[in-house]
């Protein structure tokens, strides 16, 4: 393991006020502790969805198994996909983007720190009231698809989609906010000599992804809207039998849905993009392809969403156009995979617990990229769909793929984030208990899709040929949780007790290894100067580049915070300009749930209700006073 | 980093290549197995992706080949500081593998496409049969062959002839349904206010398990049907009897040690007060409820409750008792809870009760289950 000689942060930190303790975490602007906070709240909704799934698993364990009655089965595969999608996945996303964005180009912080915890509270507040749902009733029994009518009141009569839709709305919020500010940061404040082309690729796909979010988001935010007033307020936009239409809703969500997979996949792929290159000791194969293909893939994300449709009766000639789109999909994804392979080729791979995850999802991809196929060919599609072929393609996407590639990252990352090693051997047991248990869960799942069983089916009968292969489903379902208790408990013992990380463990290539781990609160005492893809190998190793052969004699390594990216001598330093911490965001948040909870009720307790919104708009109205008071203090002209 | 691991990564691989033969050889005779058509449409489709699955088949092999062996040949050796040459990229190499990737979904679109074109035709001279889904459970209407423009009406068993193409013409009351036959056909919605069609034909005489695919509320997993083909003889046959209302019910039959009578189980079943009228409908009768399944010659299902019991006058005493434990959440035992039926029906009273449905019966030869 390469070693960087010096550590950065000598520098006397200039005058920030961070507030010590909780007080420090609940009013903070940071992006790196908000990351952080991103990454610990979505995981453990991500356990939570975790042990939702294993319930369903012990359930279908054995054909006509009586552990969960079918409406609390339903409650948790609603709730499974939601959580994942919504409060897991997305969030471990947006939480790495939070930390890294900022540091891999070059900047101190988000554009808008005060928005960006706006987001993290909306995020938060929106995920647990989806959950407070479980203590009302009962949770959200409709499908994370929420496909109308069922939704109706009439056949969903619990406050449970009402938790669903304002749970959802609130973290689609957020979403967009962050979405927001990430392409306002990753276009405006990139360290100088840093173009759009040399820009590490996991802001490229970070930047894809934002740009897909404020596209997608609010279709979704709409639709539930509409479904909202369907449900209390007497309109009719899902009512088949008053004048609307049922598959509206389905165009609606689907045209957020499939955007949303890229979503969850993309900022993975990016991660990939940065951890292969770091320990093959090679720039990325093909950058602009891999870049472009994200574009690509990004573009082609909004021409497909009726292939969830196909079944539906939406006739050949609309079938045909979205299978043909899909197809194309199988081009750029087949790009980035070919780069990926010619980036370790003739590589010098160290396989570290990141690699072996960033590899671990090439592997895996490649089969939940295959299975696509199939399900993009609109005959096969409808014997496949809705059956558990499709539960296995979509977990080899988004477990196999974007799982693992936030594994990678997190392995990647974690020494910057905490200032200690995790440990590899523990990962590394982790990874192969992980990968095997993975594929005993969901390949199964294959046959038996293929063998006739349908999802969303709380049992089964014996004699339908399918209990082997649950029977293996279940028992890889109980080893993954063991996988993931031994990262659980790496990650509690490493933050303690793990060798402490320098600032460049891993020998990178961007600009967050040039500052100590954990990088300072102003993140670079200097704004570096970037001269290509590479600015920390150009400093570390300036001959490199005149040689085109294989670098057999050790190539002179310098260190890597050599002139251009920490002056040493603090008279020399400017001013450092952080926004104060402020409780406002999350004032502003409490008063849109406390907003939220009223609006649930109001079609039923409809005084309470109102009652209830008024106090969430003024304490609304509070925080924005106090926000608009503290932007004022930290503007330019006021500061310094 | 030792070669432990790698081993394993090559023995897993090798493991997903036995699973996927295995899969393929596991087209053993499972009621809904997809690899096993017995319908024109299920079989086109098995058809289309058996190339389809031999690509993949070859892209899994070469990408996870080329993966696997870039990790061995490329891994870092113990020691070594080597940096290894810098290739940022090769156009030309990326350009051919942008278009391999074209020419494979090129090649799958074309076959695609004839695949589909061929299942979306539907015959001029099909049968047409209605098929409506409710919470939980199947509706069957023959539109063109009932008496005096009436079509028959049943529910959960389709019957259908062999060798004759048959269009099904989808609806729902309430929810989204889906209508699937994984051996003759693949899935098409059911749709409150949207009427679907789907055409195919029954290659050989069987019994073909059906579901509901997908979801649609508490007992979504038991909302199951028979399809039933026979011989056209024998289908016009069913048809024939289906025609005429069942005859006056006559004769007896021990249920759980009591003897029901047929005729007194057709006074019960026809006494308002005891509900059965209010949703449920016979032919030739007064009980015309339009809510529940139509029962006309109940004797001859092949199930009870939308395929979840067998057909057996014990299961039928069964459902009538526990109908809330058996299918969680179904509208009958949400009207009439079992609270309801201890106060309003007897046990020789429903002794009568299974004693009359089962009395209803149409003579046909069943063929095999598939």
């Amino acid at each position: 393991m390469a070693i960087a000689e010096r550590t950065a942060g000598t520098v006397s930190p200039p005058s920030v006020s961070v507030r010590p303790g909780w007080a420090g975490w609940l009013s903070t602007t940071d992006h790196k502790r908000i990351g952080i906070m991103y990454l610990v709240s979505a995981f453990v909704f991500f356990l939570i969805g975790g042990i939702e799934a294993l319930l369903m698993r012990i359930q279908l364990g054995t054909p006509n198994n009586t552990f969960l009655t079918p409406d609390v089965y339903n409650q948790m595969f609603t709730m499974h996909g939601t959580t994942m999608i919504f409060l897991g996945l997305m969030p471990l996303n947006v939480g790495l983007g939070n930390y890294m964005v900022p540091l891999m180009i070059g900047a101190r912080d988000m554009a808008f720190p005060r928005l960006n915890a706006l987001s993290i509270w909306l995020f938060i507040f929106g995920g647990l009231m989806l959950y407070v749902s479980f203590f009302v009733g009962g949770a959200p029994n409709v499908g994370w698809f929420a496909y109308a009518p069922l939704t109706q009141k009439q056949f969903a009569p619990t406050a449970g989609v009402d938790y669903w839709i304002v749970g959802i709305g609130l973290t689609g919020v957020a979403s967009i906010a962050g979405a927001l500010n990430f392409i306002v940061t990753i276009l405006n404040m990139r360290a100088p000599g840093m173009t759009l082309n040399r820009m590490p690729l996991f802001v490229w796909m970070q930047l894809i992804v934002a740009f897909i979010l404020i596209f997608a988001f609010p279709v979704l935010t709409v639709a539930t809207i509409q479904l909202l007033f369907d449900r209390h307020f007497g309109t009719r936009f899902f009512l088949p039998n008053l004048g609307g239409d049922a598959v509206l809703w389905q165009h609606l969500f689907w045209f957020f849905g499939h955007p949303e997979v890229y979503i969850l996949i993309l900022p993975t792929m990016g991660i990939i993009s940065e951890v292969l290159p770091t320990f093959s000791r090679k720039p990325i194969f093909g950058y602009a392809f891999v870049a472009y293909s994200g574009v690509a893939i990004g573009f082609l994300g909004f021409l497909v969403w009726a292939h969830h449709m196909f079944a539906v009766g939406l006739g050949p000639l609309a079938n045909a156009f979205f299978g043909a789109a899909s197809f194309l999909i199988a081009v750029p994804t087949g790009v980035k995979i070919f780069n990926w392979l010619a980036t370790m080729w003739q590589g010098s791979l160290h396989l570290t617990t990141s690699m072996l995850y960033a590899i671990g999802f090439i592997g895996m991809f490649i089969i939940g990229g295959i299975s696509g196929i199939t399900l993009a060919s609109p005959p096969i599609n409808v014997q496949q769909t809705d059956s558990y072929y499709v539960v296995a393609h979509m977990h080899y996407v988004l477990f196999g793929g974007a799982i693992q590639g936030i594994f990678a990252g997190i392995f990647y990352w974690f020494p910057k984030m905490t200032g200690r090693m995790l440990d590899e051997r523990l990962g590394k047991w982790q990874f192969w208990l992980m990968l095997i248990s993975f594929n005993l869960t969901f390949f199964p799942m294959h046959l038996s899709g293929n063998a006739g069983m349908p999802r969303r089916i709380y049992t089964y009968e014996a004699e339908m040929g399918w209990n082997l292969w649950n029977l293996i489903s279940t028992i890889g379902s109980l080893l993954l949780a063991v996988a993931f208790l031994i990262f659980l408990w790496n990650v509690l013992t490493s933050i303690r007790r793990g060798p402490i990380a320098p600032a460049d463990p891993w020998d990178g290539a961007t600009l967050e290894w040039a500052v100590s781990s954990p990088p300072p609160v102003y993140n670079f005492a200097v704004t570096p100067r970037v001269r290509s893809r590479r600015p920390l190998w150009d400093e570390k190793y300036p001959h490199l580049h005149e040689v085109n052969g294989s670098h057999e004699a050790p190539v002179v390594r310098r260190g890597p915070l050599h002139d251009g990216f920490e002056r040493e001598t603090p008279e020399a330093m400017e001013p450092i300009h952080l926004p104060s911490p402020t409780y406002a965001p999350l004032i502003v948040s409490v008063g849109i749930m406390i907003l939220g909870f009223g609006i649930i009720y109001l079609g039923d307790f409809g005084l309470i209700a109102a009652s209830a919104m008024l106090v969430g708009l003024l304490i609304m109205a509070a925080g924005i006073l106090s926000w608009v008071r503290i932007s004022h203090v930290d503007s330019p002209h006021h500061a310094h | 980093m030792n070669s432990l691991p790698r081993s394993f990564l090559r023995w897993s691989r090798f493991l997903l290549l036995i699973g996927l033969s295995v899969g393929l050889a596991a087209c053993g005779n499972n009621p809904g197995n997809t690899y096993d058509p017995y319908g024109d449409n299920a079989r086109r489709i098995y058809e289309l992706l058996i190339p389809i699955w031999w690509m993949a088949l070859g892209v899994f092999v070469v990408v996870e080949g080329l993966l696997i062996y870039a990790i061995w040949r490329f891994r870092r050796r113990p020691g070594s500081a080597t940096i290894p040459a810098q290739v940022h990229g090769n156009t030309q190499v990326e350009i051919l593998w942008t278009i391999a990737p074209a020419i494979i979904v090129l090649v799958i679109a074309v076959l695609t496409f004839r695949t589909q074109a061929a299942n979306a035709v539907m015959p001029e001279d099909a049968l047409r049969i209605k098929a409506i889904g409710h919470q939980w459970w199947f509706e069957f209407q023959y539109p063109d062959t009932g008496a005096d423009g009436k079509p028959i009406v049943t529910a959960s068993d389709m019957y259908i002839p062999v060798g004759r193409p048959v269009t099904v013409v989808l609806e729902s009351q309430d929810v989204i349904h889906n209508f699937w036959v994984p051996k003759l056909a693949g899935k098409t919605y059911m749709i409150p206010g949207k009427t679907n069609f789907l055409s195919f034909t029954a290659e050989q005489p069987g019994i073909y398990r059906a579901v509901c695919a997908e979801f649609c509320g508490e007992a979504h997993a038991l909302m199951r049907f028979r399809v039933i083909a026979v011989d056209e003889a024998e289908f016009n046959r069913w048809i024939e009897q289906k025609k005429t209302p069942p005859p006056a019910p006559a004769g007896t039959l021990v249920v759980n040690g009591l003897t029901g009578d047929a005729a007194r189980g057709q006074a019960i079943f026809l006494d308002a007060r005891k509900q059965c009228v209010a949703c449920h409908a016979v032919e030739g009768t007064n009980a015309r409820g339009q809510i529940g399944p139509n029962l006309t010659y109940y004797g001859s299902r092949q199930t009870i409750a939308a395929g979840i019991l067998p057909y057996t006058p014990e299961n039928l005493d069964r459902w009538l008792r526990e109908a809330p434990k058996l299918k969680p959440g179904n509208l009958m035992s949400r009207v009439l809870t079992p609270q309801w039926i201890k106060q309003n029906l007897s046990d020789q009273e429903i002794a009568d009760l299974v004693a009359y449905l089962d009395s209803m019966k149409v003579s046909v030869t069943l063929p095999p289950e598939r």
